[in-house]
């Protein structure tokens, strides 16, 4: 089992280091293969772990294995190690599984790019971050997976480094992973110093309620950075920068979910820190609501897809604030599916537009592209939560679990099922747009379909399987009949909340009827146009500009800490740098030039000098002897 | 002090003339513009110098003098001054600019400051002097002293006698050609 | 001892010395300059040959000695450099050499 799990681990930092290594020995496409068979690889040995913990039950599933001491310092002292418990194989099995299939993508993607080696060399890092941040047996190694996903991140959005815009994706991304890195860090010395350690076990220790919300507050924030939740949101829009198999794979379906793997690893933390939890729901909540009406007046393709990956996390948040682990955990593998779907079947309606990204110069596409139309179809309804997708069997329990909930839950499930319609409007919106109707004058002049080679197979191929998953992967838990992924994450994190059998049907009822009015209201305003869309000038305006979070946070803090940069370099930096550097340099000049003007070159002025000297010398001699 | 004798007459006379043939001489090489004649005034002074030393009981360094400094080293003078050509000054000219100033108040100021020192510091200790064998001054005396006493002084001023002998030469040696001079091939 | 005393003798000394330091300081020609330090050189020399007949010592005419054969020595390396000026046509006048001012 564990043998299985670090083939799982280690696979991809070895085709990282091999592509890194080879340099230009290796083509474009050979690294591109190697990628993908390391991910594979990974992908299998993820799998025979699966396989080796079905054959053990109970408490036999959690197993720590040490490969060595990494870190030893006093009474600290942390080791190497994975932990393969149910939680952390499943995480493998959607990180590699979904992972192998976006790199593979990426083959046909990046096809023709100069600097491809360097993309899968990157991409292959990402993944052994992503599975180090899984797997690692204590938060030590959580934490240095979950920075080295962040950097894996930055250097993929900012990967064609030419463009300005994705350099300042990449740095605002990485800033904000930083907020949230440093008070994930205070929480951990919190711990430390509480507890004396990092391993896994210290989260079950017992701790006053004062701790434990300050450790569950730091660690919310890690989460909320990574996850783009408020307040913490404002970069994931702009990491669509990276080419779009990197938005597939960091900012859909991996890395972006780590925040709520966290809560679910630490949940014990958040057990004591009942109102912290509390708040992760809210702001799931919230951020589900935002980011839902945003995405209705987006126009690049990509940036609906990402506000609804924002949307969709909100979910994930609401399920493992209120305690609902496993059906969060299971929202986070079907939303896998169905995203990175819908984002790889966006990359290829990109190439086939000529890198063409914004929907209002789309349409008509169902019979240009008829297998991603159908793809992009199945993945929407995932989305929306349409039985029998994907997305049916996952949202709706979440929803369920807030309505046991108490009060606030309830508001909590009203929030959730608004944004299941707006889930619909805006998903359907972006569909009827882009592939229904009659092709647009751009699309006739720029389409090229996709050339039935590698590229083809690679990026076809790779589609359909996602679309076979959000097809079907939901079916393995249906919450009231059979819960089998619940059973699974059981001996992991026992959930807070069950729902009551009414309770699930309201919630499956309500969610299906909003989802259907949803889709019904995007067809009227976007595929039939019977309707003109509403438009109120101000509402569009604040949806626009984001609710003007980007403003906001460049007030608080980017203005002032320019302008206590200026104020530093001219009050300080100036009279000091010139006063001192400067000024003593000019002072030395002088004095050296004044000393030499005594430098005459003139014999007798010497001389004079010397006379002088001893006639002055003489007269102290006999005067003082 | 002053006892006049017969003896001391003669001498005192001696004595006289040289200082003032000394000390005019002296005047003289400081106060000519044609180097040549500085030259001659310095040769002058050389030799009332001797006799002063003569008068001191100091035979060999006398002799020395005249030999070494009047014959040697102002012979050489003369050939240098007359291969160099003619050439002169007005020192005076001009009126004294600060530097004639410092430099007069200076030479007076050493001037005054070296009777005074002396005069301080000697005492009564000047007013007496021992009398001395009748060897003291002959070359045997001076040969033994810097053979036993002195032996040390005697070999570095020969050592520094061969650094000027070797300075002089290269000197006087025709400077080597820079290589951009030399014939390109 | 008949004759003036060793004072007298100190006192040219002293004339000397301060005469040929008024030549080295007010000439410029360099030769000049040299002669006046001859003349500098000769009274310490008188000094010293005073005081060694004063005290009966004869280390005075030894040290007279030894600076006779300096003053030798620096007045041929003096007298080269001013031969090799010459040379590069440079002029004689100290007051002209001044391409070592700071």
């Amino acid at each position: 089992m564990t043998t299985g799990a670090w083939i799982c681990l280690v696979s991809p930092l070895v085709s990282a280091i091999l592509i890194t290594l080879g340099g230009t020995r290796l083509s474009r496409r050979t690294a591109g293969y190697l990628a993908t068979l390391a991910c594979f690889v990974s992908f299998s040995g993820a799998l025979a772990s699966f396989v080796a913990m079905l054959g053990r039950s109970g408490g036999d599933r959690e197993v720590v294995s040490t490969a060595w001491t990494w870190l030893s310092a006093g009474r600290y002292s942390s080791g190497f190690e994975v932990l393969v418990d149910p939680l952390s194989v499943m995480m493998m099995l959607i990180v590699s599984g979904v992972g192998a299939l976006i790199v593979a993508y990426s083959i046909g993607y990046m096809d023709g790019d100069p600097e491809e080696r360097r993309y899968f060399a990157y991409m292959s890092l990402f993944v052994f971050s992503m599975l180090l941040l899984v797997q690692g047996g204590n938060l030590l190694l959580l934490l240095a997976g979950w920075g080295m996903v962040g950097l894996s991140s930055y250097l993929l959005i900012g990967f064609w480094h030419e463009r300005p815009n994705a350099i300042a994706a990449a740095k605002k991304a990485f800033i904000m992973n930083a907020i949230g890195d440093a008070t994930m860090a205070l929480a951990f010395f919190l711990l430390i110093k509480q507890s004396g350690g990092l391993a896994f076990g210290v989260l079950n220790a017992h701790y006053s309620s004062t701790t434990a919300n300050l450790v569950a507050l730091g660690l919310l924030g890690g989460a909320v950075a990574k996850s783009a939740q408020l307040p913490l949101q404002t970069w994931l829009p702009d990491a669509m920068e990276g080419p779009t198999p990197v938005s597939a794979l960091i900012h859909a379906a991996t890395m972006v979910t780590a925040g709520v793997y966290l809560i679910v690893r630490t949940h014990a933390i958040f057990e004591q820190a009942p109102k912290i939890a509390d708040l992760a729901a809210g702001l799931g909540a919230g951020t589900l609501l935002l980011a839902g009406l945003i995405a209705l007046v987006q126009v690049d393709i990509k940036r609906v897809i990402a506000y609804s990956t924002m949307s969709q996390i909100g979910y994930m948040f609401l399920g493992a604030g209120l305690g609902a682990y496993a059906n969060g955990m299971f929202h986070l593998m079907t939303h896998a599916f169905f995203k990175a779907l819908l984002f790889l079947a966006a990359g290829i309606v990109i190439h086939a537009l000529a890198d063409e990204q914004d929907i209002r110069k789309m349409g008509g596409l169902r019979r240009l592209l008829p297998g991603t139309y159908w793809a992009s179809l199945i993945g929407s309804l995932a989305l929306v939560g349409i039985f029998p997708f994907a997305g049916f069997f996952s949202k709706d329990s979440i929803l369920a679990a807030a309505m046991a909930h108490g009060t606030y839950g309830y508001i909590l499930w009203v929030a959730g099922l608004t944004g299941t319609f707006l889930t619909g409007l805006y998903t359907f919106r972006l569909f009827f747009i882009v592939f229904g109707g009659e092709p647009s004058a751009f699309v006739r002049e720029h389409f090229h379909a996709l050339k039935r080679d590698v590229v083809g197979v690679s990026m076809g191929g790779t589609v359909a399987v996602l679309a076979v998953l959000s097809l079907f992967g939901g079916w393995i838990q249906f919450s009231p009949w059979w819960h089998p992924v619940d059973t699974w994450l059981r001996t992991v994190a026992e959930p807070l909340v069950t729902p009551k059998s009414w309770q699930e049907w309201t919630s499956i009822g309500a969610s299906l009827l909003l989802g259907l009015a949803g889709i019904y209201s995007a067809w009227l305003f976007y595929g039939a146009r019977r309707v003109a869309v509403p438009r109120l000038d101000v509402a569009q305006r604040i949806l626009e500009r984001k609710f003007y979070f980007d403003e906001l946070y460049d007030a608080l803090f980017y203005i002032p800490a320019v302008l206590l940069a200026k104020g530093l370099y001219v009050l300080v930096e100036q009279p000091l740098v010139r006063g001192s550097v400067t000024e003593l340099g000019e002072d030395a000049r002088d004095v050296g030039g004044l000393v030499a003007r005594l430098q005459t070159g003139l014999l007798r002025t010497y001389v004079l000098a010397i006379a002088t000297s001893v006639a002055v010398l003489a007269i102290i001699f006999v005067a003082v002897r | 002090m002053l006892v006049a004798t017969a003896g001391n007459v003669l001498v005192w006379a001696v004595w006289m003339v040289a200082a003032f043939a000394c000390l005019a001489s002296a005047v003289a090489v400081v106060s000519f513009s044609n180097p040549f004649y500085s030259a001659l005034a310095l040769i002058g002074n050389l030799g009332s110098l001797a006799v002063l030393y003569l008068l001191l009981s100091s035979e060999f360094v006398a002799a020395a003098q005249v030999l070494v400094y009047a014959g040697a080293v102002m012979v050489m003078f003369l050939f240098v001054i007359a291969y160099i050509g003619p050439r002169s000054e007005s020192p005076w000219a001009g009126g004294p600019s600060w530097q004639a100033v410092g430099a007069v108040l200076a030479a007076a100021a050493l001037l005054v400051e070296i009777i005074v020192a002396i005069g301080l510091k000697a005492g009564g200790r000047l007013a007496h002097s021992p009398d001395v064998h009748g060897s003291f001054g002959s070359p045997a005396y001076i040969g033994r002293l810097f053979l036993t006493d002195h032996l040390l002084a005697f070999e570095i001023t020969s050592i520094v006698l061969l650094v000027a002998a070797i300075g002089g030469v290269i000197l006087g040696a025709h400077s080597r050609r820079l290589p951009e001079e030399l014939p390109h091939p | 001892m008949t004759g003036p005393g060793v004072a007298w003798y100190l006192g040219v000394a002293a004339f000397l010395f301060a005469t040929g330091s008024l030549g080295v300081l007010l000439r410029r020609n360099p030769l000049i300059v040299l002669l006046s330090l001859e003349i500098m050189l000769n009274g310490a020399n008188l000094a010293l040959i005073g005081f060694s007949r004063n005290f009966g010592n004869g280390d005075g005419q030894i040290f007279a000695l030894a600076v006779m054969a300096v003053a030798a020595s620096e007045v041929v390396v003096g007298l080269g450099l001013i031969v090799a000026l010459n040379r590069k046509r440079v002029t004689l006048d100290v007051d002209r050499l001044n391409r070592l001012r700071g």
